[in-house]
């Protein structure tokens, strides 16, 4: 964070006192501004009375489901949000994605982790001026030309891949589920059919990873859906 | 021996052979009226071979009677005996008596013999029919179909159930009415047959004869016999209380085979909640243990030192995250609440995702991957497939020295239209000895190196069941253990190119 910026704010909404409190740590640490709410009901109050500039949300609160507390604050804000989930409830993360959750994290979690999947989702909720070009290890990717090239090299895309492309590029590091990405690219009338997608990301990491098998750029979050890692490491 | 003579017949073959020895007797010449008192006299014996008591004694009085009349002189009138042809007649009574006597007792012995066969053959039918079938279900209703042949009968099961009420079982080919279900339950409450033929309830239309082992009632038996069928002899009455008995034996014994098997049952759960207890709380208390060490000194210590104890609490969290994560797995896949979302799986993908979560475990080893390029997609979960892939990996890892090699292969498998996913390493392979119980829980691969919980494999072969595919181990000669999972082969609609 550059000093001179306002401090971004963040809001935790987490019923383990425990979890809040590391969380304060390590953003505290990071420069950010936390508050904490315990349910969801005081958590909804304290986003209506004063908006942050992300919320975390753990699913599993006290009195309500965390994912009606996101469909609740979706009626009305489009505040950045974080979903905490435990192991195992692949089916609530989708869920809560769907529901206009922003990423989600896995408890139990790294500090960079979170801290990443933050950073790039208050970039996408700020957005300077539309990049015109992305860049992703070797691949550059100019949006307003349509080119993509790796190492220089021209690479020939064909339509749908260039769509799938572009969707990622404009949501990169955020984590899009099945779902989403077959409605943008194809539409509802083929939510289910997941292996369109499949098809379609094999023939992107074989164009553009260096190793398709191993790749670093176009991730899979099993059973969730796709992410592009534009910062890799 | 003929048997079978209706005693009418017997009588008129008696009359017919001293008929005949009479009417050959009144053509011989006088003199030889002697003779044919012994003519007559062999004459009974032959008789005494083929008809009964009563008839023989007929035969030795009418023989008497036509040889006095008939051949002794002076023909066609009674004549007074002399001695010696008194002796003779004497004779006549003592030996048809005697003769008489031997031949039914001998047909008595006979009758029983066949009567003990032909219910030793029932029961050995029975028998045999019982022990080839493999549930009780089967067992009783082969019974029954043997009771159904064997008495002409209707027949019908009635087992005791929990709270001693009478269950019919569904092989019964006899319908009860209200009033036989009534006998029934009676005969069942006091152990004591009842029914057509007995003293109880005589106007039933069947007769129930209770199935008793050691004082308790399993069940009662429900015969109906045919309307003119008679229950004369008590050799019958004792062949259906035999075959109650052959079925309430069968009953038992399955009784006992599920009691057995529930104390196997119960005996295993216990070694599993022992080891189970032991090796969770190892696992559990070992990283807890640094940990809390980790962060006690993290207060006292300076520099480097800091960093190292930071890395010995993020190792020590990664392990008890799996050993969380493994018991988690288990526990639902154990409950049943683990349902697959099958979705369009891609090999690759589920393999570099497993990699990725890895991390740390696979540092500084080659993992070579071998998937032909038309691999296609396949229906599975992801996440549980993920689950399964980490395991293997893991596993791999565990048991095989530090940096040798892994291979991941996948492929179509065309033959039975499946398509696989293997993991072969090159290490030592897997113990014979290990072979049998590879992927049962709380088995681990050496059970001297105190670590793990021993459920990885037997999640793998969990989460593969579950998702109707399969798991598989062998050893490649040569160069390691090698270890399978297959699923379905599936086939998607076509993808356009656009």
């Amino acid at each position: 964070m550059s000093p001179d910026l306002v401090k971004p704010e963040v809001l935790v909404i987490d019923d383990e006192m425990q979890i809040r409190r590391l969380l304060r740590f390590t953003l505290e640490d990071a420069g950010y501004v936390v508050r904490e709410a315990e349910t969801g009901h005081s958590g909804l109050v304290a986003i209506a009375h004063q908006p942050p500039d992300a919320i975390i949300l753990d699913l599993g609160l006290p009195d309500m489901p965390g994912i009606d507390v996101l469909k609740r604050l979706r009626e009305w804000s489009p505040l950045p949000v974080l979903i905490l989930s435990v192991f195992g409830q692949e089916g609530s993360k989708v869920a809560g994605l769907d529901a206009g959750a922003d990423d989600y994290l896995t408890k139990p979690f790294g500090g960079a982790e979170l801290l990443a999947r933050l950073r790039s989702l208050l970039r996408r909720a700020k957005p300077a001026e539309p990049a015109s070009t992305v860049r992703f290890g070797a691949v550059e990717v100019d949006l307003v030309r349509r080119r993509v090239t790796k190492d220089g090299r021209n690479v020939k895309l064909t339509a749908k891949e260039y769509a799938l492309l572009r969707l990622l590029v404009a949501e990169r590091d955020k984590v899009l589920t099945h779902r989403q990405i077959l409605q943008e690219l194809w539409g509802s009338k083929l939510a289910g059919q997941t292996h369109y997608l499949r098809v379609f990301m094999m023939r992107l990491r074989r164009k553009l990873e260096d190793e398709p098998d191993a790749p670093r750029y176009f991730q899979t979050e099993s059973g969730i859906g796709y992410r592009l890692v534009s910062d890799a490491s | 021996m003929p048997r079978g003579l209706s005693p009418f017949r017997e009588y008129l073959e008696v009359l017919g052979v001293i008929a005949a020895v009479t009417i050959a007797g009144w053509f011989a010449p006088v003199r030889y009226y002697h003779a044919f008192g012994h003519v007559y006299l062999l004459a009974v014996i032959v008789l005494c071979l083929r008809v009964g008591r009563w008839p023989v004694l007929v035969a030795a009085i009418v023989s008497g009677l036509a040889w006095n009349y008939v051949i002794m002189p002076p023909r066609l009138s009674f004549s007074v005996l002399d001695f010696e042809d008194g002796m003779i007649l004497g004779t006549y009574f003592v030996v048809a008596l005697i003769a008489g006597q031997l031949t039914a007792r001998i047909r008595a012995q006979e009758r029983y013999e066949r009567r003990r066969e032909q219910r030793a053959t029932a029961l050995f039918d029975l028998t045999r029919a019982l022990t080839g079938e493999r549930t009780l279900d089967e067992a009783v209703a082969a019974a029954l179909r043997q009771a159904d042949k064997l008495f002409s009968a209707q027949t019908a099961l009635l087992l005791a159930g929990e709270q001693g009420t009478l269950q019919l079982h569904n092989a019964s080919s006899f319908h009860l009415s209200e009033v036989e279900r009534r006998v029934a339950e009676w005969s069942g409450r006091s152990g004591l047959i009842a029914g057509r033929f007995t003293k109880v309830s005589p106007d039933a239309e069947a007769l129930h004869l209770p199935m008793l082992r050691a004082g308790s009632v399993l069940g009662v038996l429900v015969l109906s016999l045919p309307a003119d069928a008679a229950l004369t002899t008590p050799e019958q009455r004792e062949l259906f209380e035999a075959f109650a008995a052959q079925i309430a034996l069968l009953i038992e014994r399955e009784q006992l085979r599920a009691a057995s098997e529930r104390e196997k049952l119960l005996a295993e759960s216990d070694r599993l909640h022992r080891t189970l207890l032991d090796s969770v709380s190892h696992e559990l208390k070992t990283p807890l243990a640094v940990l809390r060490s980790a962060a006690e000194n993290l207060n006292k210590t300076e520099g480097a030192r800091r960093v190292d104890l930071a890395g010995e609490i993020l190792t020590a969290t990664g392990r008890l995250d799996r050993v969380v994560a493994n018991l988690l797995n288990q526990t639902r896949l154990e409950s049943g609440a683990i349902k697959p979302q099958l979705d369009w799986c891609d090999a690759r993908d589920l393999i570099s995702a497993a990699r990725r979560g890895l991390g740390e475990a696979l540092a500084g080893r080659q993992v070579r991957i071998d998937i032909p390029a038309d691999m296609p997609l396949f229906m599975a979960d992801a996440p549980l497939m993920e689950q399964v892939i980490t395991n293997l990996l893991h596993n791999a890892a565990r048991y095989t020295p530090a940096g040798s090699p892994l291979l991941v292969t996948a492929g179509v498998d065309e033959r039975n239209w499946r398509v696989f996913l293997a993991i072969a390493d090159s290490g030592p392979g897997i113990p014979p000895t290990m072979k049998g119980q590879l992927f049962q829980k709380f088995r681990r691969g050496n059970e001297t190196q105190g670590s793990g919980l021993g459920l990885g494999l037997s999640i793998v072969r969990g989460l593969m069941l579950a998702q109707g595919g399969d798991v598989m181990a062998d050893n490649l000669p040569g160069k390691g253990a090698r270890f399978t999972v297959y699923l379905p082969h599936t086939l998607h609609s076509s993808v356009p190119h656009e």
